[in-house]
């Protein structure tokens, strides 16, 4: 199969440089910190007045920075996936044999997320196997769930930044667009929220918003994963006090449910159009 | 089948016109050199050829597929070494091979190939670590995996030492022995001259010539020119020379005369000066070069076109 050559290759690539060990060191050292603070002070580091620890609370605790850290990982490992190999010229030895462009394409979003993945995955058991031991608890099954949907929530982002650098052939158009859209989506996504409830309001914050606004508050990859894990783990996330901010609209969508829709979306529609535009490209 | 057929092959960049209505037949079991000055459309039309870039207009077929539509089929079936590529730096030159193997699914004897090609003692080492001549065999080997039937190079003896170059040369006339088609492009005109049946020569975009070696110099005013050590040559000796036949000019620089002719033997004017009692000692001919003849087609079209 050419796309797990290709696939293979890219593993292998990334698996010889440090970049990699350096973040799983990152990802272990990171999750057994969160364990630890958790476990030791969850009053102060959530916040929600509760004194007991449980792996419950630890793990929405947890899943609230690993986002932070699973996007801009994905930035720094996948920005020059294909335009990196466009500006230098290797992807002239890669598209000399027998490849598709698709092979190539999907070839690197499976090995650049395999490499995410494969750190986060080890960060995660080391951090949550810590974490089963200072809070005295073990369950097997949330965190199971909360691995599958982190992963998800990886492998979007790995696609959306493989597809922005399937956009360009240069490095640091790529850098941009990534980082753009991080600061868009992730950093400033609530000011952007607030400038749609301006406009839409009549250029005034006062007032209610309209029902369809809680969407626009769901579009975030983070958002998305967020709200996927309130719909898979209900009552652990009411017993945590968190919630996807939807009492406040009537609407039928206003639901944590509507997170696999916007997780779905990031998931297809990025890679799609990032494979269209470096089918069409000359090289 | 042709290997290679090009038919009114255009690309656009915006306002310039990289390659310009090409039409070119390369038959099966060619040595074809494909020459021009820098900035010509070679590389261009290889990329059109390995669909790196597609035609503005015009068709480019390669061993009997299209070069757009069916470019998987063409690519499974030849070997190339691309101009401007780059190595996996962290991969050594063993994986870059076993990675070859793998997309072309065929099980190749690697290490004799990398053999061939004189970079096997370095298999084992990571190609990021390589001189340019190093990574100029690994890529050759790269595209010697699964025995093509053609080889399409690109600029094969950059980054060569004339060593080098001379083995590289050597291995495209071994692989046209074994049957595979070879097509390369190049600036650089000894290598063409000495390994090639045939040639085109482009410029602009625009083909100028193609012929057999042979044909072109044919084609063109060629001459030769012999260089001669003499002692006591005198000037009767050198009109002498001057009315030799196909003699068209003579000239003495201290003890070196300089004939220049057009044919003819150029025993007969060594004999005549000998009988005429000068002493020769060295003597060199300096043919008229492709690279002369490169030189005047592509200077020649653009003052034509200026």
């Amino acid at each position: 199969m050419s796309v797990v050559a290709v696939a293979k290759k890219d593993f292998r690539d990334a698996a010889q440089s440090r970049a990699l060990w350096a973040l799983l060191v990152v990802f272990v050292l990171l999750s057994s910190l969160l364990s630890y603070a958790y476990a030791e002070f969850p009053s102060q580091v959530v916040g929600t007045g509760t004194d007991t620890a449980t792996v419950g609370g630890l793990i929405f605790f947890t899943s609230g920075i690993v986002t932070l850290f699973v996007s801009l990982t994905a930035i720094v490992i996948c920005y020059k996936a294909i335009a990196g190999e466009r500006e230098i010229g290797s992807i002239k030895l890669l598209l000399a044999l027998p490849h598709t462009r698709r092979d190539v394409f999907v070839g690197k979003v499976l090995g650049r997320a395999a490499v995410l993945t494969v750190a986060l995955a080890v960060g995660l058991l080391i951090g949550f196997g810590l974490g089963f031991v200072l809070i005295g608890d073990i369950e097997i099954l949330p965190v199971l769930v909360f691995l599958l949907m982190t992963l998800l929530f990886t492998l979007a982002f790995v696609g959306i930044v493989v597809s922005i650098s399937a956009t360009t052939g240069s490095t640091s158009r790529a850098t941009t667009l990534a980082i753009g859209f991080f600061l868009v989506f992730e950093l400033l996504w609530d000011a952007v929220t607030l400038g749609v409830f301006y406009v839409a309001n009549g250029f005034s914050f006062s007032g209610e918003a309209p029902d369809w606004f809680f969407l626009v508050t769901q579009v975030p990859p983070s958002s998305a994963y967020s709200a996927s894990l309130i719909a898979l783990l209900p009552d652990i996330a009411d017993s945590v006090g968190t919630g996807v901010g939807a009492d406040d609209f009537d609407a039928f969508y206003a639901t944590p449910e509507i997170g696999f829709g916007f997780l779905a979306f990031w998931l297809v529609v990025p890679l799609v159009l990032g494979y269209r535009r470096f089918d069409d490209a000359d090289l | 089948m042709p290997a290679i057929e090009l038919d009114g092959l255009t690309k656009q960049f915006g306002d310039v016109l990289a390659v310009d209505g090409l039409d070119l037949t390369v038959e099966e079991g060619e040595i074809f050199g494909f020459l021009g000055p820098n900035g010509a459309g070679k590389s261009t039309t290889i990329d059109i050829l390995l669909d790196f870039v597609r035609p503005t207009d015009g068709t480019a077929t390669v061993l009997g597929y299209d070069a757009q539509r069916e470019s998987l089929a063409v690519r499974r079936r030849i070997g190339v070494l691309p101009d401007a590529y780059h190595v996996y730096d962290r991969l050594t030159g063993r994986q870059h091979m076993q990675f070859v193997a793998e997309s072309k699914e065929v099980n190749a004897d690697i290490e004799a190939i990398m053999e061939r090609t004189q970079i096997l003692e370095a298999a084992d080492r990571k190609a990021g670590g390589y001189s340019k001549g190093m990574r100029q065999r690994l890529v050759l080997a790269m595209a010697l995996v699964g025995d093509p039937d053609l080889l399409v190079l690109d600029e094969p003896s950059t980054g060569l030492d004339p060593n080098g170059a001379r083995e590289m040369r050597e291995i495209i006339q071994a692989e046209n022995d074994r049957g595979t088609t070879v097509f390369f492009s190049s600036h650089i005109m000894e290598q063409v001259e000495a390994v090639c049946d045939r040639v085109a020569i482009i410029n602009r975009g625009q083909l100028v010539a193609v012929d057999s070696i042979e044909g072109l110099r044919d084609s063109t005013d060629t001459s030769t020119t012999l260089e001669i050590s003499v002692a006591n040559v005198g000037d009767d000796d050198i009109e002498m020379v001057r009315m030799h036949e196909n003699v068209q000019n003579v000239t003495l620089e201290g003890d070196t005369l300089r004939v220049t002719m057009s044919g003819g033997s150029k025993f007969d004017v060594l004999n005549a000066l000998d009988d005429a009692g000068v002493e020769v000692g060295d003597f060199s001919v300096d043919e008229f070069s492709l690279e002369d003849l490169f030189v005047r087609y592509t200077t020649e079209e653009q003052e034509a076109e200026t």
